[in-house]
């Protein structure tokens, strides 16, 4: 396979912006996850003492680990594929790149630090004796596709849009924060109260994250749902396209 | 004829208005079911021509007349609003000083990604590294940060890059103006062995002596509409004039208005003034005058360039010639320039009418005419010079 030379350069810078400028950045795309799973750790687990389901064991930060390093790569590409297109600004109105290059540079680059971040994770977890399927790795990458194929989607629509509409961005935050808390990744779907199960059974978000603890922590192997959630995935990919390629050949009026 | 490497066909820009908070999501749903509204600033219009292999082509035009634009609907880098702009071969594309380079990155970073993003890449690029780097001459900078650069080390990085490309049409917008002059030569070089061997430029420049060496057709550009478009000598001779006239007309606004002796204004007047046979080398004028107390006038004639500098001036009273009196006060004159080496250009001859004594002027009329030519010599006539061996 090759891959576009540009794609590729892309890519190259996105990973070079990862790992340049600050101290820390060498570390950050492992740290920035795992601060957020030792906070989670501690409000949901040590004060709150959100039980783990059953049938994923016993260990909380397993649980959540696996759930919330997709979650994160989904959220975070979608925010930072919000400001991708204003941040390439000089790039896309004085030189003719291939724009939807932008944002799937920014949520491929984002996806494949998260998954290797939570693939360390997992193997970390395993030498330790936590109960982790290594299997998972391979039976959750549909999952950690139809993830991808969704952020891409959305990063597409968001990032022309931020174009228009500077608020977007600020939207995102809260949004996801939301979203994070009904999909069940720092509490099972049986913590939720039945009145309000239905709803959140209805967020497709929450079968995906499901399918990451089925593969990873319950040792799943491939399921019927997994061709769902890549439809599902494509879809919103092919809809995201499809309002990039509207929007975009006229952002450069609105840079 | 040959190919045509450039087809702009009826292409028109209009940029919209944006307010402080940005354009809404009302401009957002606008894209997305109905095309862009025809409301805002209209850069363009129904701009139309083709370039073809080997003929290069220049845009001139004032600030904001709209090049710059035209430049980057060319170089696919923005879309038109209507029209379309069809390029065949590989295009380099110098727009701006330092358009897609990061700051933040090495100077040879960046020229991997600008590199990729002309068509350039891999092995091929890795095979011209080198020599890019040798063109740009611009020593270890070349692993430091762009941001650290000089304007002019930033141009020397893009038009190496450009030099390693050899595109079919080389689209450069006035960045070389940057350059030192060693490297400005070094580019007007290459250049031109570019041109030799068959390359073909699309140049914005207001240097009119580039555009008249650099290419053979040009378009003027006007508010953002085709004002002229024909042979680089003709089109520069056509700006260079309406700029003289720009200024002259500037200057005579600052001038007080009463020159002349307002009591005597009428005593003599230019009533008829012809130009014939206007060409290189010389001209005819044939003009009459009145005077209303039929004494005989003196004449003064004089040409300017456009901008109002003076090229040469006499009167009947210098050379001692006295106008014919054809009767009822009216007196002709007639005159022939002969061997005058005017350099191409547009110019004014101003017929003066002075009293009997060649002291003041009463009247003036003017006359526009135009020396034609292709000649790239500078300045306002051609003194006569000899190489020495």
């Amino acid at each position: 396979m090759t891959i576009n030379p540009l794609l590729r350069a892309l890519v190259e810078r996105e990973v070079k912006n990862r790992f340049l400028g600050g101290v820390l950045s060498p570390v950050w795309w492992l740290a920035q996850p795992l601060l957020s799973l030792g906070v989670y750790a501690l409000v949901f687990g040590l004060f709150m003492k959100a039980p783990v389901p059953a049938q994923y064991g016993d260990s909380y930060v397993a649980f959540l680990a696996v759930g919330l390093w997709p979650w994160l790569a989904f959220a975070e590409s979608v925010t930072r594929g919000a400001t991708s297109l204003i941040q390439q600004a000089s790039l896309i109105t004085k030189t003719a790149l291939p724009r939807a290059f932008v944002p799937l540079s920014t949520v491929l680059v984002t996806f494949v630090l998260n998954w290797l971040a939570l693939t360390v994770i997992v193997v970390l977890f395993a030498a330790l004796g936590f109960q982790v399927h290594l299997s998972g790795i391979l039976f959750s990458l549909p999952a950690w596709f139809a993830l991808f194929f969704a952020a891409l989607g959305f990063g597409w629509i968001v990032s022309t849009a931020q174009v228009l509409v500077r608020d977007i961005e600020s939207m995102l935050g809260p949004l996801f924060m939301l979203l994070s808390f009904v999909c069940g990744i720092q509490y099972g779907v049986e913590s939720i109260p039945a009145a309000y199960r239905d709803s959140v059974l209805a967020n497709p978000f929450t079968h995906l994250i499901a399918r990451m603890h089925d593969t990873y922590l319950a040792g799943a192997g491939a399921s019927w749902l997994d061709a769902i959630l890549l439809a599902g995935g494509a879809l919103i990919a092919l809809i995201g396209y499809a309002f990039f390629r509207r929007v975009a050949p006229h952002v450069d009026d609105y840079l | 004829m040959s190919e045509i490497l450039l087809t702009v066909s009826h292409v028109s820009k209009t940029f919209p208005r944006i307010g402080r908070h940005g354009a809404g999501f009302a401009a957002l749903a606008r894209l997305l079911v109905a095309k862009p509204s025809a409301e805002g600033f209209h850069a363009l219009t129904d701009i139309d021509f083709t370039v073809r292999r080997g003929e290069s082509f220049a845009l001139v035009g004032e600030n904001g007349a709209g090049k710059s634009t035209l430049l980057k609907i060319i170089a696919g880098v923005l879309q038109p609003s209507s029209g379309s702009a069809r390029r065949i071969g590989t295009v380099g594309a110098l727009l701006e000083l330092g358009a897609g380079f990061h700051p933040e990155y090495t100077g040879r970073e960046n020229l991997k990604l600008s590199a990729a993003l002309q068509g350039l890449t891999g092995a091929a690029f890795a095979a011209q590294l080198d020599s890019i780097i040798g063109f740009a001459d611009i020593g270890e900078h070349i692993d430091a940060p762009i941001k650290t650069y000089s304007s002019g080390m930033v141009v020397r990085l893009g038009f190496a890059l450009v030099t390693a490309l050899k595109p079919d049409l080389l689209i450069t917008d006035e960045v070389l103006a940057v350059g030192d002059e060693s490297f400005q030569n070094k580019c007007i070089t290459w250049m031109e062995r570019y041109l030799a061997d068959g390359g073909t430029l699309l140049l914005v420049s207001h240097s009119l002596y580039h555009v008249k060496k650099l290419t053979q057709r040009a378009v003027w550009l006007d508010h953002g509409a085709m004002r002229m478009v024909g042979t680089s000598a003709d089109v520069s001779i056509a700006y260079q004039a309406f700029h003289e006239e720009k200024q002259a007309i500037e200057k005579q606004q600052t001038l007080s208005k009463d020159d002349h002796d307002a009591s005597a204004l009428g005593q003599y007047a230019v009533t008829d003034l012809r130009l014939d046979h206007v060409t290189m080398t010389g001209m005819s004028v044939r003009g009459r005058l009145k005077s209303r107390d039929g004494r005989r006038p003196q004449v003064a004639v004089g040409i300017v360039r456009r901008d109002g500098t003076p090229v040469y001036g006499t009167t009947s009273e210098i050379d001692g010639v006295a106008l014919h009196d054809v009767g009822t006060g009216a007196f002709e004159f007639a005159l022939t320039f002969s061997e005058w080496a005017l350099l191409p250009g547009t110019y004014t001859l101003r017929a003066h009418a002075m009293d009997p004594e060649g002291m003041r002027v009463y009247d003036t009329v003017e006359r526009n005419f135009t020396v034609l030519g292709d000649s790239r010599e500078q300045g306002l006539v051609r003194l006569p010079h000899r190489w020495d061996a």
